[in-house]
């Protein structure tokens, strides 16, 4: 079982600097989508080898879905974003300030 | 149990028809949502207003909470209620019967039904509003609408969560539409920025909680919630919660991480950057939606998961439970603090609102945390509390959280309601274009000195009891640990800071002289918007002159939930 959490925490912490680093929306997202499948990843381990039994994979069937949905949402709102600033640098996105 | 056993026993048993009997007003709103798009598909909206549908649909789920609320409260002996009663079908194996539902997914108490009441009262006064305002206009109404039903369900979701799984879904169900209905104005720059800063900030953070999820459901090996109390007990096998301990260590962060999911929810320091981009990028109404709607949703939420942790009597983790309240507790007084200050310098009402909104999630999690530290308490610890005492005073801290969420939608709602209502006449959201309004729309002048005097706390309006409620709470949990003081203290400074600035929007609005060419905003009482201003902001009176009934409800509500 540890393995497949090392793969999960190795996963996740990619996952994270992705959405820390990249200027890119697109690139955070994907980093976003790298967080959830470590996390799918460590559900199913558990229900494998611990003792979350069913309820780990149908918990990680219920995520994929709705990483779906939820990226469908972002990236719309991204091209949205592009059509109206010509840009998909979250960086740029500092008009709404004090 | 097998797959097919499962659906033989759902089916056959008694579990389906309780449970849709349970989850009628749920399923209301979700044909509500199909008729909105077959209105669309088949080209009768020019005939038949999609805001009336929606409006309609959400009026059927209230009055189908209503009855619930009614039934679970009073017993099925009201004679005034039998007609609703029957209509929806509610019986004593069903409605009448308090716990888990949907196979132990779901639970029914009269916490849930207390927060999916206030939720669809929400709902039906939001539509209104959108039906005032004309945000959305009739080509997009049955998007906009399909957007706020489809919210609204999660969090009604997440008020009877009793499973990690419906945690997580609940909160992206209330979440993944809100992301859009920021975006709604497609055309507009801000609209889209804020959208993008929302949804980025959002799905990390889903993404982090989700993690947060996997590690406690998998160290403690269950993810139903009234389990985990007992699991942490068995992890530890005796041993105590020290962090030299691998399984508490990862424990630990799993729970970090739930609640940061959770705190970006609540937009609380240091994760609300989000919260004034897209409160001002967004249209007021969303606002609203955005501030009250998804904040109540989300404290159900916090309310069941810290429940669940700390339902221990294991004395051995009491450093679990005093951390889990510390932690709370400090969020919450940076939270206030920082939601006060940042307040000052804003020049956009909307704005102004944001901040507010994050300085009210802080004095609302002071609750939580004073619950935590409570119930973490050990009896023989505390001089001069008996185990009954302490109860008692558990109980007071969720009734004060309950009183405070309710009086909190009618006070911001008016407030958000007001200025989108102004903005329609004078096209601005800008404190500066609101001088002298006084003299030409007095009544959202005067309901708006009602929500923001409640929203500082001042008696005799509603706010003033949900804030003494909080603090008095906040004392009690003093006596078991002295930290609690501080943050009364820092509480207690944060409420006078924030006089100021809601003085600056009135000061505006009352004594200063209307410049000359600037925008007329005429609104006069007997009009739609002014009865709509004048219904939102009466509530807000009310209960300050009458706290007794609902804090009656809250206290009941709040020992039955943590029996």
């Amino acid at each position: 079982m540890n393995a497949y959490l090392a793969v999960a925490a190795v996963l996740f912490v990619c996952g994270v600097m992705c959405m820390a680093t990249k200027r890119n929306g697109i690139g955070v997202l994907m980093g976003v989508e790298l967080v959830l499948n470590g996390a799918n990843i460590n559900f199913v381990a558990f229900s494998k080898y611990g003792l979350l039994g069913l309820d780990g994979q149908i918990f990680s069937l219920f995520v994929i879905v709705l990483a779906a949905a939820e990226a469908a949402v972002a990236l719309a709102i991204a091209l949205n974003f592009y059509n109206n600033h010509l840009t998909i640098d979250v960086d740029q996105a500092s008009e709404l300030k004090n | 149990m097998s797959v097919n056993e499962i659906i033989e026993h759902a089916l056959k048993g008694e579990i389906l028809p309780r449970s849709v009997q349970i989850f009628g007003p749920e399923i209301a709103l979700c044909l509500t949502i199909l008729a909105l798009l077959f209105v669309r598909m088949f080209e009768i909206h020019r005939r038949l207003p999609t805001n009336l549908v929606a409006l309609l649909g959400a009026l059927i789920a209230f009055l189908g909470v209503f009855s619930q609320f009614m039934y679970v409260k009073g017993g099925s002996e009201i004679p005034a209620m039998m007609a609703l009663f029957q209509a929806w079908g509610l019986t004593p194996e069903g409605v009448g019967e308090v716990g888990p539902y949907f196979t132990g997914l779901l639970v029914h108490d009269q916490f849930s039904v207390f927060f999916r009441l206030g939720l669809c009262l929400f709902l039906v006064l939001m539509i209104a509003l959108t039906v005032l305002s004309g945000i959305p206009d009739s080509e997009d109404g049955q998007d906009f609408y399909t957007l706020l039903i489809g919210s609204s369900v999660g969090m009604m979701l997440a008020c009877g969560a009793n499973h990690l799984l419906t945690l997580f879904l609940a909160v992206e169900m209330m979440s993944v539409p809100s992301y859009a209905m920021v975006a709604f104005q497609k055309g507009r720059r801000q609209a889209s920025e804020a959208a993008l800063k929302y949804v980025i900030y959002g799905a990390g953070a889903a993404g982090v909680m989700l993690y947060g999820l996997s590690l406690v459901a998998g160290v403690l090996g269950t993810a139903s919630m009234p389990e985990l109390a007992a699991q942490v007990s068995t992890a530890f096998a005796g041993g105590s919660f020290v962090l030299t301990n691998p399984v508490a260590v990862t424990l630990a962060l799993g729970i970090l991480m739930v609640l940061a999911g959770l705190a970006f929810k609540l937009s609380l320091v240091p994760f609300h950057f989000w919260c004034p981009d897209a409160f001002e990028g967004a249209a007021a109404e969303v606002g609203g939606f955005l501030s009250v709607a998804s904040k109540a949703g989300a404290f159900a939420l916090l309310v069941r998961f810290c429940i669940a942790l700390t339902g221990n009597p294991d004395p051995s983790l009491a450093g679990l439970n005093l951390s889990l309240g510390i932690g709370l507790g400090v969020a919450a007084a940076v939270t206030a603090t920082f939601g006060n200050l940042a307040a000052y310098s804003q020049k956009n009402m909307k704005r102004l609102l944001a901040y507010s909104t994050i300085a009210h999630a802080g004095y609302m999690l002071m609750a939580v945390s004073a619950l935590v530290i409570i119930r973490g308490a050990n009896p023989s610890g505390v001089p001069g509390l008996t185990s009954a005492g302490l109860d008692a005073e558990a109980r007071r801290c969720l009734e004060a959280l309950l009183y405070y969420l309710a009086v909190y939608l009618f006070m911001n709602l008016g407030a958000f309601a007001i200025v989108a209502l102004i903005r329609n006449q004078i096209f601005s959201e800008e404190i500066e274009d609101y001088r002298g309004l006084a003299g030409e729309a007095p009544v959202l002048c005067v309901c708006m000195l009602i929500c923001l005097f409640s929203l500082v706390g001042l008696p005799p309006l509603g706010g003033f009891w949900a804030k003494l409620e909080i603090f008095a709470s906040l004392f009690q949990a003093g006596r078991v640990h002295w930290f609690m003081w501080v943050v009364l203290g820092i509480a207690a400074v944060n409420t006078v800071f924030s006089l100021f600035y809601y003085m600056r929007v009135l000061k505006s609005m009352f004594l200063t002289e209307r410049p000359v060419g600037a925008r007329s905003a005429l609104v006069p009482f007997r009009s739609a918007p002014g009865l709509y201003v004048v219904m939102v902001s009466v509530p807000v009176l009310l209960l300050g002159v009458l706290a007794g009934p609902l804090s009656q409800t809250a206290n009941n509500v709040a020992r039955i939930l943590l029996r």
